[in-house]
């Protein structure tokens, strides 16, 4: 597989929490060809890697499907689209972003922005109750294709940087979907030590919950969430980064396996695979923090993706590091069978 | 007229750096005018008429856009920049960028919002805080793709919005620009300048120039204007609304218009059946500043396209306003010349 390409399909396909379909099937399409079985369940893309074999603990993949959005609230009598919150957005770079309304079709729009002569020059940041779309449609054209509780997205598309960067909207978690696929195409006819499972879950921007039913339907000895973390810049506190192209960041904390973080850095390190470590002093704010306490337990465990700007439009990731963190999950599922 | 004023708004030019902008004019009227390019760059078009006339009409709208222009380059790669006109930082952060001719892609970032305190997240960020990544981990490296002194852009596509509305950086002024070209081709009544200026929203330095050269007795000015007619905003606040046609403002900033011109702009909407509207604040300012008061004075007038969001990478206005723009304009450089 061409991994800039999925990336790049992964990000641009649309799936606001709780609107996730779109993305999740463009995945599903992907992962059939690792997983024939796979399928979409309450939500969630389910695939079982393989034939799973009687004695093997049982592994989950996870990445989150789901991308932070807007959800339409109101529709006011001059035809602007009113707006809520679908994950944390920086209210900051709203005005005059380029959306799109996921109506009965899709239509674009423009976040209102407040001309100079009016705005209070305080500096001030619009509160989200203030923030409202311009379709150019009136209420009674926006309420033929409109509903409340459609979904918006940013309008953006991927652009490449320099080296081996891409910039795009929907890259937390979209490369780790396509981390995760990658792995099991470097896979391919290798035994492994575990029955893998792998599970595109829903709504994690929203508090994880599409891994919390996930995990109790999955029940698994294993879980590895494949998400993204931040990525040094400037402004950024360079303590609680990783470096863009440096390798994946294998988590280590007091809510996750230390056998299993030690397990990633032993795959990384026999195969001279570049890693970083991410330390945390409590819960991760991924969907490994739902694995580790679904039914009885699980073993769980981060690998994340270095990004820049998390939950902007203009996220920015390295290539390498996906294909670095694919690569390390292979080693360790496949190593620890051989 | 939707592909013209599409094609020059997604052409890059900020004051200053307006080259692409002009080459792609004097392909388009070339053929059917004379033109010269004066010093600072200024496209200066003469337009033979049908008939002559004692008095010298000149038609201008501006060239440039709003943009950035790189200031610095940091040894992790990543450029310092700031803005070339006024641009509110909040349509600036998170946003796709274009840097310099080569179009080198960029992103203006933002540390993320988790990694934020509270009152960083309430508060609008400053030019001297935000920074482009284009991907470049050193000095070297952003050295090898951009020069300091580079004019950055909005990476925004041209779209069509509903209710007949697009969307596009660009379109101050190149919705003035795409109007002028239409008259040039479609031939004048009367002999006319045409100018297309540079530097307008550095200060208007361009207009400055080329109506000290043209010494015109009156000018129409074409141009786009602040609409504030969204959410929340009602009454005279909203300074002018899209759909209701044409803006003729009888004062801004920068100007008192000639009340004759500003009379007959509305007498002529009235008898072709078009809106017309006028500003309900003294906001905004345009290139009438300069060239009203140009040698010994100029009757002026300006027509503008009411547009939302503008100076940022998501400028919207109406195409009706914009057809009824062109009609009132055609018979505005009519009726000068018959004053």
């Amino acid at each position: 597989m061409n991994l800039k390409e999925t990336i790049i399909k992964l990000s641009e396909a649309v799936g606001a929490s709780g609107a996730e379909t779109p993305a999740a099937e463009t995945a599903l399409d992907m992962l059939k060809k690792y997983c024939p079985d796979a399928e979409i369940i309450n939500g969630n893309v389910i695939g079982r890697y393989s034939t799973h074999r009687d004695g093997l603990p049982s592994l989950v993949l996870d990445a989150h499907i789901d991308q932070i959005g807007m959800v339409v609230t109101y529709i006011t009598d001059s035809g602007f689209v009113k707006v809520g919150n679908l994950g944390g957005l920086d209210r900051r770079l709203l005005p005059a972003q380029q959306v799109v309304i996921h109506g009965k079709k899709d239509i674009k729009g423009v976040i209102c922005s407040v001309p100079p002569h009016l705005s209070r020059d305080d500096g001030k940041v619009p509160e989200i109750d203030d923030i409202a779309i311009d379709t150019g449609y009136s209420k009674a054209e926006l309420e033929k294709i409109v509903s409340l509780g459609d979904s918006i997205t940013f309008d953006v598309k991927c652009r490449c940087l320099a080296g081996n960067r891409i910039t795009g909207g929907a890259l937390d978690d979209r490369c780790g979907v396509a981390a995760i696929l990658y792995a099991l195409e470097l896979l391919e006819n290798r035994e492994t030590a575990y029955n893998v499972t792998v599970i595109f879950s829903t709504q994690e921007e929203l508090g994880e919950r599409g891994a919390k039913i996930g995990g109790f339907a999955l029940a698994p000895d294993v879980a590895i969430a494949v998400d993204v973390s931040f990525a040094y810049a400037e402004g950024e506190d360079e303590k609680k980064c990783g470096y863009l192209g440096k390798g994946a960041m294998i988590g280590i904390s007091p809510c996750l396996s230390r056998e299993i973080s030690q397990g990633l850095i032993n795959a990384a390190e026999s195969a001279n695979l570049p890693y970083q470590h991410e330390v945390m002093n409590g819960l991760t704010s991924t969907n490994a923090d739902q694995y580790a306490v679904a039914r009885e337990g699980a073993k769980a465990c981060t690998l994340s993706i270095p990004l820049r700007n998390m939950h902007t439009p203009v996220e920015v990731i390295d290539i390498d590091d996906v294909r670095n963190t694919a690569e390390i999950l292979a080693e360790f599922m496949g190593r620890a069978a051989e | 007229m939707k592909e013209l004023l599409k094609e020059l708004c997604l052409i890059n030019g900020t004051s200053g750096d307006e080259t692409l902008v002009r080459n792609a004019i004097i392909e388009k009227i070339k053929d059917y005018c004379e033109y010269r390019v004066d010093n600072l760059g200024n496209l200066i078009a003469f337009c033979i008429g049908k008939k002559s006339s004692e008095k010298k009409l000149m038609i201008a709208a501006h060239m440039d856009e709003v943009g950035f222009i790189v200031m610095y380059i940091r040894n992790d790669g990543t450029l310092c920049f700031n803005e070339v006109g006024g641009v509110d930082t909040s349509v600036v952060i998170g946003r796709q960028v274009t840097v310099g001719n080569n179009g080198i892609c960029g992103v203006v970032g933002s540390t993320a919002i988790h990694n934020l305190s509270k009152e960083q997240r309430e508060s609008a960020p400053k030019y001297a805080d935000m920074y482009i990544d284009i991907g470049a981990d050193s000095k070297e490296e952003a050295e090898k793709m951009v020069s300091l002194g580079d004019s950055v852009y909005f990476d925004s596509e041209f779209a069509e919005l509903g209710g007949n509305c697009v969307k596009s950086k660009a379109i101050d002024d190149r919705a003035g620009c795409a109007l002028m070209i239409q008259l040039i081709r479609e031939g004048v009544d009367y002999d006319t300048y045409f100018v297309f200026n540079v530097q307008e929203e550095v200060g208007l330095r361009g207009s400055t120039v080329s109506s000290f050269a043209v010494a015109p007795d009156f000018a129409i000015v074409l141009e786009a204007t602040t609409a504030s007619d969204i959410d929340g905003v009602g009454g005279a606040k909203k300074v002018c609304s899209l759909g209701n046609g044409p803006v003729v403002s009888f004062m801004d900033r920068s100007t008192i218009y000639d009340k004759e011109l500003y009379r007959m702009a509305f007498d002529i909407a009235a008898e072709f059946g078009i809106p017309c509207q006028t500003k309900t604040m003294i906001a905004g300012g345009n290139d009438s500043g300069a060239i009203h008061k140009s040698r010994g004075g100029v009757r002026t007038i300006a027509v503008s396209a009411p547009c939302r969001y503008i100076h940022s990478p998501s400028c919207v206005i109406n195409m009706e306003d914009f057809e009824n723009m062109l009609i009132l304009t055609r018979e505005l450089a009519k009726r000068i010349h018959e004053l």
